[in-house]
């Protein structure tokens, strides 16, 4: 995830999984993320990640509703986003693993 | 719209125009939604946030295609923070002498530093490769011309008025507007022909010199800082006194200059940063 998206691994990683279960816009993603992570994600912050997520296509603006636009999960996010899991769950499962063997 | 719309309007400024035209309304009722004029910590997320896409590598300061072209405005950014240092020190001649004489080496460090970056264009240009470009020699001159009208009509406003007068206040202001604009149209030359002139560039020459440039207006920068503390010890009456620009009270005038330096100087390292990056 760092080597694809770079200084935004972070909050580019919370937004793919906050649009996982469906289309949200920015104010929205805001939100999720803070009440499922904890994490409050800034506005420039947000839409760093979102433009940069776009570029790369994996995440798409669906049209505007008014003055919000909506963003939603493109094949190419939910196979990076599945793919960061996965790894993440090693990790996390190899850690823990450790962690257990170490302790008496 | 429930925030300060001239705030939303502020900070959505900061933004450059590509990136305004395809986020913009959405980032602003975004911020109107989070009530930004109540939350500092989001307004300074969302400077930030304007920051980095102003100097992405797609941003209109960080061209990897013209990195020179912001080396040359950090220049002119430079020289505007340059002339404002020499109006603050002019009446301090005797404070710190040692420090201003390495301040001036230092600038002269990052001038040549300039040329040298930008002397294989100006060879080419010489050479008549193209010979459309030379009109572009004669924005500085005709715009020091200019200048000098304006100068010479600032003094004749300003003549017999106090010097906090709105005559001499007005007179002050068209000889800074007028030498700012000078200063950015003699940049936008400078770019227009560091762009167009085609020319030899030897490998490790405009990374060099870049880098050379923002090394030497980070050590003006920290050196016009000492300057300033030298003044605090050596003579506090003068530095709590009105001895800044325009017979302003000093530290602002000293502080105002200190961050157009250090603005012009991350812009140049930025610069140097992407020619090598550009270069390897």
């Amino acid at each position: 995830m760092v080597d694809e998206l770079g200084r935004w691994a972070e909050p580019g990683l919370l937004v793919l999984t906050s649009l996982a279960n469906g289309d949200k816009h920015g104010y929205a993603i805001t939100n999720d993320i803070a009440e499922h992570f904890g994490v409050s994600l800034g506005p420039g912050t947000l839409y760093a990640a979102l433009t940069r997520l776009e570029e790369r296509g994996l995440i798409e603006g669906l049209p505007a509703e008014g003055r919000r636009r909506p963003y939603r999960l493109t094949a190419s996010g939910a196979a990076e986003l599945s793919a960061q899991a996965t790894r993440m769950q090693r990790l996390a499962t190899l850690s823990l693993g450790r962690l257990r063997l170490a302790t008496p | 719209m429930t925030a300060d719309p001239r705030l939303v309007r502020a900070l959505l400024a900061c933004y450059p125009a590509s990136w305004r035209r395809r986020y913009g309304d959405e980032y602003a009722q975004l911020l109107c939604d989070l009530r930004i004029h109540r939350h500092p910590r989001l307004i300074a997320d969302s400077l930030r946030g304007a920051l980095r896409a102003q100097v992405s590598p797609g941003g209109p300061l960080m061209s990897f295609r013209s990195p020179m072209t912001a080396a040359i405005g950090a220049t002119g950014l430079f020289t505007v923070a340059g002339i404002g240092f020499q109006k603050l020190a002019e009446d301090l001649t005797g404070v710190a002498g040692a420090v201003y004489a390495l301040l001036v080496a230092a600038a002269a460090v990052a001038l040549v530093a300039l040329v040298a970056a930008a002397a294989p264009t100006a060879v080419a240009l010489l050479r008549g490769r193209d010979a459309g470009a030379r009109w572009y020699l004669a924005v500085p001159v005709v715009g020091a011309a200019a200048w000098y009208g304006v100068l010479r009509l600032a003094l004749l406003i300003a003549r017999g008025h106090g010097v906090h007068s709105p005559a001499n206040l007005t007179g002050f202001a068209l000889i800074a507007a007028a030498g700012v604009a000078v200063v950015a149209a003699t940049a936008w030359a400078a770019g227009t022909v560091l762009r167009r002139v085609p020319a030899d560039q030897p490998r490790r020459l405009r990374p060099a010199a870049l880098v050379a440039l923002a090394a030497g207006m980070a050590a003006t920068t920290a050196l016009a800082l000492v300057w300033g503390l030298r003044v605090h010890a050596s003579d506090p009456a003068a530095f709590h006194g009105d001895q800044g620009i325009l017979a302003t009270p000093f530290l602002p005038s000293w502080i105002g200059v200190l961050v157009l330096m250090a603005g012009a100087t991350v812009l140049a390292g930025l610069a140097g940063s992407r020619q090598l990056a550009a270069t390897r």
